[in-house]
């Protein structure tokens, strides 16, 4: 039977995945992705946790509904964002997009 | 314990799903063409689903299937084909360095973690109660426990849709 502990590394390396994605990738699209693998990995922990206490809680899966919710309108609205970006800048290399830099 | 679970050892299930996830989740950043990163991830969000089910929990397993992978992987899926263009996409090659500080931090934050969860160990439960956690338990602590919450959710969601829309929308 898997431990709490190992839940904990999935999670770890999911993370880790996605800080990589977040702070290499140059695709603004991509970088959604990092953050949704982030996102991911915070869920399975809220779950993971709950389950494994004394008695098993429902709080974490609440939790987690909230976070899936939160999640999508993320998605909706930073693709639309990326989609003006592309509009105004004809690309969406983040590098490039540095109007706001001092 | 889910109906595979019975047949297969449940570590097995979780060494395959972990294996999914993780190598979905790398495919994902690393694949070459953007459309099939999109396809790595939603396999990576199923892999997630499948360690819901894992864990009792198969309503967030169904609300992740459906939300992630039906609705963020599809509207990522459209805005690639609204946004791909060859001589638009950049080429995804770091700088050399710059990818090698992005895997030490990314690698240091994720063991360090890992680490401080295995000497917690001793501490943490180690084996899973047994217990039925069905989906009519989740409705009582949801709108009973925390229905304020739920409205301010409610309110957020309608409100980011509706700014997505007029961020996308196109003047004429």
């Amino acid at each position: 039977m898997p431990t709490l502990v190992s839940f904990i590394i999935v999670s770890a390396a999911l993370l880790g995945i996605g800080i990589y994605g977040l702070s290499v990738k140059r695709n603004a699209i991509r970088i959604l992705f990092a953050v949704e693998l982030i996102v991911n990995a915070a869920n399975l922990n809220f779950v993971a946790f709950s389950r494994y206490m004394n008695p098993p809680q429902v709080t974490g899966q609440v939790i987690v509904f909230y976070s899936i919710a939160a999640a999508a309108m993320e998605a909706a609205v930073g693709l639309a964002l990326i989609l003006v970006a592309f509009r105004l800048h004809s690309t969406i290399d983040v590098r490039k997009l540095d109007k706001l830099k001092g | 314990m889910v109906a595979i679970a019975l047949e297969i050892p449940p570590d097995v299930t979780f060494v395959i799903l972990t294996t999914i996830t993780l190598l979905a989740a790398i495919l994902a950043l690393q694949a070459k063409e953007l459309i099939y990163g999109a396809v790595a991830l939603a396999i990576s969000f199923i892999g997630i689903a499948g360690f819901f089910v894992f864990l009792d929990a198969p309503y967030l397993a169904m609300l992740q299937i459906a939300v992630y992978v039906g609705a963020v992987v599809v509207l990522i899926l459209f805005t690639i084909m609204l946004v791909r263009r060859e001589e638009v996409e950049p080429v995804e090659r770091p700088e050399e360095g710059e990818s090698a500080v992005g895997l030490w931090v990314a690698g240091l934050l994720a063991v360090s973690i890992a680490g401080v969860a295995a000497l917690a160990g001793p501490n943490l439960p180690s084996s899973m109660q047994p217990a039925d956690l069905p989906v009519s338990e989740l409705g009582p602590v949801l709108a009973g426990q925390y229905p304020v919450p739920l409205i301010i959710l409610a309110l957020l969601l309608s409100g980011a849709l509706l700014g997505a829309l007029v961020l996308a929308k196109v003047e004429r």
